[in-house]
């Protein structure tokens, strides 16, 4: 961990405290380590690493109904799995629901199996119609309490992309 | 066991449980026997996820009881459900698996191995420690007490070995709520349970 992704990692633990995000569901991205163990560690947080993205979208969705603000964090291809839950549950019920995930395939990204979310993870978000905001400087983490927020008036999902370059620092 | 007569007891045994049901025959039977609308959330739209959705309503409200039924066929598109309701271990969640060796919501077509699927097995592999077997209805009005207990130490699971629907049984009516009037009718019920506050405004 990094001085700098360990802060920005810290930077999203506090953006997630201010919006009143107690729960964390994760399945692991490389790029997020540094947030996941960050949450991991904080008491703020019950953080639960669940064995599939669906997994996340049916904890976040029950945890609404109980009244406790959640957030699922995932991949790039992890979130692509879940077009079908969050079209069923936060869709037909209007649950809203609150995801972080990796903007895989961008500039930057150095691995050559992310090219189809490369090609197709924004086009999908438009496709379904689902808001989602682009986080690439460490002066946008606060972004995610507006986006946070604006699920919750909705009662829609909304996904907030984090780039390599804020994740990773360009290393 | 006779899939309505084991929801027909289960559902005499129920004081202020909270009820998730799952996609499919468990959200008829649950409706056909109890017609309740304030207390059950029929989670139609979803596959393999009521246990999800039921493990974070009772993280987020501790003194909740959760009932959270759930197909066998939902269970083999998501066993690994089990491994994240373990390490919650939440003592206010009883996961009942509705064996009918079927994908009952569509015509009774085949699970996968279905002759040799040991769910309780499988649930004491992944460390469940509170798990039950039920092939009769005897034997759950038995022991429904033992299931029950305020004082679980963990996350119970239940497996309910019963019959396919019958073809009468598969018109029975679903559920017939909208989307958004099943959320605020479920979701006022738990606010004026718990003094939570889930929609940001009451009416």
């Amino acid at each position: 961990m990094t001085n700098k992704s360990r802060t920005v990692a810290m930077q999203i633990a506090d953006a997630l405290s201010s919006c009143g995000v107690q729960l964390v569901a994760s399945l692991p991205d490389n790029w997020l380590m540094d947030v996941i163990q960050t949450i991991e560690q904080d008491d703020r947080f019950v953080h639960v690493p669940v064995n599939r993205e669906e997994s996340a979208i049916g904890l976040c969705s029950g945890a609404y109904m109980g009244a406790m603000g959640s957030a699922a964090l995932m991949g790039a291809s992890g979130f692509m799995t879940v077009i079908y839950a969050m079209t069923k549950i936060n869709y037909t019920y209007e649950i809203p629901m609150f995801l972080m995930a990796t903007l895989r395939g961008a500039l930057g990204d150095h691995h050559k199996h992310h090219l189809s979310n490369g090609l197709y993870l924004l086009r999908v978000l438009d496709a379904i119609n689902m808001r989602y905001q682009i986080i690439d400087k460490s002066e946008d983490i606060g972004l995610i309490a507006r986006c946070y927020e604006h699920t919750r008036t909705f009662t829609r999902p909304m996904v907030v992309l984090f780039t390599r370059d804020l994740l990773r620092g360009g290393h | 066991m006779n899939y309505l007569e084991c929801f027909r007891a289960i559902a005499r045994h129920r004081t202020n449980e909270i009820v998730i049901t799952s996609a499919g025959n468990s959200s008829q039977a649950w409706w056909e026997v109890t017609r309740d609308s304030n207390g059950s959330f029929y989670l139609d739209a979803s596959m393999s996820l009521s246990t999800m959705f039921a493990s974070g309503l009772a993280l987020a409200q501790p003194e909740l009881k959760i009932w959270a039924f759930m197909g066998d066929g939902a269970f083999a598109m998501n066993p690994g459900m089990l491994m994240v309701e373990r390490q919650m271990n939440l003592p206010n969640l009883t996961h009942f698996l509705v064996s009918n060796r079927v994908y009952g919501a569509t015509s009774n077509a085949s699970l996968p191995n279905l002759e040799k699927n040991d769910y309780a097995a499988m649930a004491r592999a992944m460390g469940l420690e509170r798990v039950f077997e039920f092939r009769s209805i005897e034997a759950l009005e038995h022991d429904f007490s033992l299931l029950n207990g305020g004082n679980a130490p963990g996350h119970t699971f239940v497996v309910l070995e019963v019959e396919p629907f019958s073809d009468k049984e598969q018109k029975l009516e679903q559920p017939p709520f909208d989307g958004p009037e099943l959320k605020f009718r479920f979701g006022r019920h738990i606010e004026r349970l718990t003094g939570a506050d889930i929609f940001g405004y009451r009416i």
